[in-house]
């Protein structure tokens, strides 16, 4: 479903954030990628939605290559590419779901959805989601008084509402107390399952990825160090990501 | 040995924080002289008379004794003008947030799409505040004659200035984080705008908006001097006429009107906040 192949980024001062980068998600797969801070992690997945255009390589989205693509051909493409991050970035005085709903934007362009409606049958949909991530009690409630984890699950129906073939996650459980993160990883892995949608997770709890990832990639200096299933991936190769940050 | 170096040292340590609190108390008093000087000459250039006050209270007594009882009589009268005053503060607003929302928008650092859209809005921003609005009305009675339009006019460009540097000010603050999100579910920049940018911006540009229309009824009130409608022209007319009565009564209402603005514009911006 998502295929990299040697992606490179060369940041303007010099810096090479990644080299000759590739992995593959397929359906249905939670992927979740380790490596210390500075490591890469986070400008892959801003490779991967074009936020950053990468200096080489190809980003293959089902049958479409992202990176030659600029402007509404982009926005097109990108629709089946949904992503989360550590803050929930829920907009705060709108409903929780409005806040859902609003992730099926891109799909509908009227002078409705631009005068800052929504589509009926998008906030009917944006019920589902949110029944899906278990807060559909919440559906009424203004954004900026969920808590942490429920802000969180609802950034999850948003991307769910945009229905994506591929889920970035870029530490979605940072910002989260032990029990909160598990929730969320299950959520992922069961949506993942569910929803046959391909997830790559970046992650910094270990444990985390032992516990739910399908495959786990390390990542030093901007290349991978191990893309190995679950249950092949030793401490000690985990360890050694970490080497030269804590040194 | 050791011991007596030290002492030396310990000598010279002192020494020199002397000489600092020496030389710092001796920067504090030039600092106080300066600053005596700036208020002698400020006394000085106004050509402040204490002295005038004592002696000009007779007349001040004399024109209170003159002004009372308001004249109530002239109350009908005076509604017409009190509504036109109001009036030219809500156009002076209303068209002051018209324009100058778009503006902001294009002086907003986070928002702009162009580095020349940014110092243009950011010029046109800086000129209409800098000229009074008093000066403004002044153009604007010459341009289109006497009367409240040229009140609002003046309100309106002035209400521009002000309200598109806080407008702008509050954009850049605002957290982008949402807006991004946005972006990425593939909304095109409109759908951001609507759904993102104004929800999360609303509150803000509503209060700023109140507290303008607060100011602008305060300003409507002096702008009748200069011959732009409203309660002021009024005032002016009846102290060339001597009547004080009549100035009084309008005193009265000048200070209901201020007062319940500005009692209405906080409540308002409390419930918003």
């Amino acid at each position: 479903m998502l295929r990299v192949r040697g992606l490179s980024l060369r940041y303007p001062n010099g810096k090479q954030a990644l080299s000759d980068f590739a992995l593959t998600v397929e359906a249905g797969e939670l992927v979740v990628v380790l490596g210390g801070n500075g490591s890469g992690k986070s400008t892959l997945l801003r490779c991967i939605t074009r936020t950053l255009k990468p200096s080489a390589g190809e980003i293959w989205l089902a049958d479409t290559d992202l990176c030659p693509l600029e402007g509404e051909r982009l926005r097109r493409a990108r629709l089946a590419l949904a992503m989360i991050s550590q803050h929930a970035s829920l907009v705060r005085r709108s409903n929780v779901l409005a806040n859902v709903a609003m992730g099926a934007l891109g799909r509908h362009f009227t002078l409705r959805t631009a005068l800052g409606g929504l589509p009926q049958c998008e906030l009917d949909a944006a019920r589902g989601y949110l029944g899906d991530v278990g807060l559909a009690v919440l559906a009424e409630q203004r954004a900026g008084t969920l808590s942490g984890g429920q802000a969180q699950r609802v950034a999850i129906a948003r991307s769910l509402a945009q229905r994506p073939r591929v889920l970035l996650a870029d530490e979605p459980v940072a910002s989260l107390d032990p029990e909160a993160a598990e929730d969320i990883m299950r959520l992922l892995q069961r949506l993942a399952r569910s929803e046959r949608i391909a997830v790559l997770c970046v992650l910094h709890q270990v444990e985390l990825a032992y516990a739910y990832a399908d495959r786990v990639i390390g990542i030093r200096d901007g290349r991978i160090a191990f893309d190995l299933p679950r249950g092949q991936v030793s401490r000690a190769a985990v360890h050694r990501l970490y080497i030269h940050e804590a040194a | 040995m050791s011991l007596d170096i030290a002492g030396r040292t310990a000598t010279r340590l002192s020494g020199t924080a002397a000489w600092r609190r020496a030389l710092t108390t001796a920067v504090h008093c030039v600092l106080a002289l300066l600053g005596l000087a700036i208020v002698v000459q400020a006394l000085i250039v106004v050509e402040a008379r204490p002295q005038d006050l004592i002696t000009g209270i007779h007349g001040m007594a004399d024109l209170i004794w003159r002004a009372v009882p308001p004249d109530f009589s002239k109350l009908p009268a005076a509604i017409w003008p009190t509504l036109q005053t109001v009036d030219i503060a809500l156009f002076g607003t209303m068209v002051g947030v018209v324009i100058a929302v778009p503006l902001a928008l294009l002086a907003a650092a986070n928002m702009t799409p162009s580095r020349y859209a940014y110092y243009g809005s950011r010029a046109i921003i800086g000129f209409t505040r800098a000229v009074p609005d008093l000066v403004w009305a002044l153009l604007f009675v010459t341009a289109v004659g006497l009367g409240p339009f040229p009140g609002g006019l003046a309100l309106g460009v002035h209400s521009v200035g002000m309200l598109g540097r806080l407008f702008a000010e509050t954009i850049e603050q605002m957290d982008m984080a949402p807006i991004h999100a946005l972006q990425l579910t593939g909304a095109r920049r409109i759908q951001v705008f609507s759904h993102g940018i104004i929800p999360t911006i609303l509150p803000s540009l509503l209060g700023i908006s109140l507290y303008r229309l607060d100011e602008n009824i305060r300003s409507s009130l002096v702008l009748g001097f200069v011959g732009a409608g409203g309660i002021g022209f009024q005032l002016l007319t009846a102290m060339n006429l001597f009547q004080y009565q009549e100035v009084s009564l309008l005193l009265i209402i000048i200070f209901v009107i201020v007062l319940a603005a500005e009692r209405m514009s906080a409540a308002l911006r409390a419930r918003l906040a």
